[in-house]
């Protein structure tokens, strides 16, 4: 079997959804001793390409995003093994804490925005709704991320975005990471008032920015 | 019908299930798979279908996707389910004319059916959305008041109390709560009909600030709306609200808003889930009325083709199948004080009048932008929605087909418009002659369409 025809079938298991493939092909690329991360690259990510431009024509919604994100990270995990520590942060477009902030229960949005930041090569840490400000805070520096993603749908919780941003000045981590803010009743004037590096109107926009935003940190 | 303690007893000790689980192996596969088996196309061409058949098997739909999948509760992560049977008896079991108001305002608020001779019940207002303080509050309730065809209102959220951001949970919201109750009631006063019924009231977070809020002028005869949490989910804080209202005598005004692109997918998806919506709203909600509006995800608003096709089979589907009255709340896109937002509104309107319902309408730019409302929204709403009483579906379907060219392109990018301070004299309640001019012009354009202005 031609390395083509294993990307190939990489790609096509994330976009038909269909992990089976995706298990047997990563199986092939392994047996065929091809660098994993060439399947990654050429295979998987393409794939997951495919899956946010359908999502951004309303081809797919929400569901087909989680599940063909699902079969990115199975297939991942067999090939992890086989790919160096180094190789594999060659591959990472950088690593993300993303939720709800404090008092607010709204989910598929941000929801929306995890699983587009996903196909885009973010590692995404999604923590879910009402998250803590110290949980943003404590998770960030555990998985050693790049972003932190604030949401908030209602304006009475809007002050919980400025609330970590201004604990993250207090304990002089402020510019350990980029700091994005979305939602309905968020602006970018709002994002300008409380400090955060980047306001996202759109969930497309917020992958956008989330990428414009690394690269500037890695040039700087 | 099953009982509120029930309902709770089953939140307690209904089928143990991750939220993860609930909405990827339960709510997405079901969903799917009773679309596949009622044959549900989403038909483009056609934002009103005329298409009775169709609108049944939308209900049938949502009636076994709702036997199958229930209600999530996340406080307990458990499924609260209800059979087939429990389901039927509630539909016929659930309110019918539930009365709302005092006085010389009380008014039974009535199901519609599709093409309907029933004057639609018309709540009237900001539908939720954002105003900078107390003053331009209390002059738009004033305002709200004073249109004619206005059967109770729904108030904005104030931003602000003595320039300090409202945040949720802290005593600020409690005292949010408290002055929109005052507010609200001090403006419809003022507006000559203090017997209209507020049924948006309190638009505050959490139960505890509803509560206390409810305490400083809110009847059993206003609305209390509680949200459903999306998709086909409740916590212990709503159950809270449902349990101080039913108890206190009042009325659940159930809001519910299923999410195109979310995890019902597509049309096709919203219009069975707002059905299934209908159902909970009667069990799980205690609603007197379902109050639903479906939006788009990548838009925020509900005025697009395929949206608009979702509100109006779902309309159809609850409207010929219920008695349990429904309202739909447009979401509009752009500003106030814009062609287009003449224009979304009156094809949404149109949409939900045509297909069985009634209106919570006055909405603009995305219910995001603060003090972008102005009284003219709504008033447009309601003369939009008297104007095509008994319409036919193909007519509707007719004028809104010419009507969305006009915008459909510009819901990414919609035009903001202006503040109610740049459109009106708060104090005096009169709007500028340029918006005059305006509403004005557009009448006169919309009756060239074929709607039929009472006045």
């Amino acid at each position: 079997m031609k390395k083509e025809e294993i990307f190939e079938d990489l790609l096509r298991a994330v976009v038909d959804l269909d992990w089976e493939k995706g298990k047997r092909a990563a199986v092939k690329l392994i047996e065929e001793k091809i660098n994993p991360i060439e399947g990654v690259e050429n295979g998987l990510s393409k794939g997951m390409k495919i899956i946010g431009e359908k999502f951004d024509k309303s081809e797919i919604y929400l569901p087909e995003m989680i599940m063909a994100a699902d079969v990115f990270g199975s297939v991942m995990e067999i090939l992890k093994p086989h790919i160096s520590a180094e190789s594999l942060d060659r591959v990472k477009r950088g690593t993300v804490v993303i939720g709800t902030v404090k008092g607010d229960i709204h989910a598929i949005g941000k929801d929306i925005v995890a699983m587009l930041l996903e196909t885009a090569g973010f590692t995404v840490y999604n923590l879910g709704v009402d998250v803590a400000t110290s949980t943003f805070i404590k998770e960030a520096r555990k998985v050693k991320a790049d972003i932190i993603g604030l949401s908030s749908l209602l304006t009475t919780t809007m002050p919980s975005q400025k609330d970590v941003i201004d604990i993250l000045r207090e304990t002089g981590e402020r510019d350990k990471y980029t700091i994005l803010i979305g939602g309905a009743p968020t602006s970018q004037d709002w994002a300008d008032e409380i400090g955060a590096d980047g306001y996202g109107e759109k969930a497309e926009r917020a992958v956008s920015l989330a990428l414009e935003l690394v690269a500037k940190k890695i040039i700087a | 019908m099953v009982s509120f303690m029930e309902v709770i007893d089953r939140a307690l000790k209904g089928p143990f299930c991750s939220e993860k689980d609930f909405d990827l192996k339960v709510f997405v596969p079901r969903l799917k798979e009773v679309i596949k088996k009622y044959e549900i196309k989403y038909d483009p061409e056609n934002p009103i279908p005329s298409d009775n058949d169709l609108a049944d098997r939308v209900f049938k739909a949502g009636v076994e996707f709702y036997t199958n999948v229930g209600t999530y509760c996340v406080d307990t992560e458990r499924i609260i389910r209800f059979t087939q049977e429990e389901i039927e008896e509630a539909l016929v079991m659930a309110p019918s004319a539930p009365v709302f108001g005092e006085g010389k305002e009380a008014k039974a608020l009535v199901a519609r059916k599709p093409e309907s001779d029933i004057p639609p019940w018309c709540f009237l207002g900001a539908t939720g959305a954002i105003v900078s303080c107390g003053e331009i509050f209390l002059s738009l309730i004033q305002g709200y008041g004073l249109i004619p065809l206005a059967n109770s209102i729904t108030t904005p959220t104030i931003a602000t109390l003595n320039g300090i951001l409202i945040r949720a949970g802290s005593p600020l919201e409690i005292l949010s709560g408290i002055r929109t109750v005052t507010l609200a009631r001090e403006g419809l006063r003022r507006a000559g009909r203090p017997g209209l019924p507020i049924m948006n009231s309190i638009s505050v977070g959490s139960d505890t600030a509803k509560i206390a809020g409810s305490q400083f002028g809110l009847r059993p005869s206003d609305g209390w709306l509680i949200g459903s949490m999306a998709e086909m989910k409740i916590n212990f804080e709503r159950l809270n609200e449902i349990a101080y209202v039913l108890s206190l005598g009042g009325r659940v005004v159930a809001e519910t808003s299923p999410m195109l692109g979310g995890y019902c997918g597509g049309p096709e998806g919203v219009a069975v889930t707002n059905a299934a919506y209908h159902i909970q709203s009667i069990l799980v909600y205690r609603g007197a009325c379902q109050d639903s509006f479906p939006i788009h995800s990548k838009y925020s608003c509900s005025t697009g083709r395929n949206t608009l096709w979702a509100i109006s089979v779902s309309n159809q589907a609850i409207s010929r199948n219920s008695h349990f009255p429904l309202f739909t709340i447009p979401i509009i896109a752009s500003g106030p004080m814009t062609e287009m937002h003449f224009c979304e509104t009156a094809a949404q309107v149109i949409t939900c009048i045509v297909s069985g319902g009634s209106i919570e309408a006055g909405s603009a730019a995305k219910n995001v932008l603060i003090d972008h409302i102005t009284p003219m929204e709504p008033l447009w709403a309601s003369e939009v929605a008297h104007a095509v009483i008994g319409m036919k579906r193909t007519e509707a379907n007719e004028i809104v087909n010419r009507l969305l060219p006009k915008y459909e392109n510009n819901l990414d990018n919609p035009p903001k418009g202006k503040k109610y301070q740049e459109c009106y004299d708060i104090k005096t309640l009169e709007p500028s002659r340029e918006c005059i001019e305006l509403y004005r012009r557009t009448k006169k354009e919309f009756a060239g369409y074929g709607l039929k202005f009472k006045y």
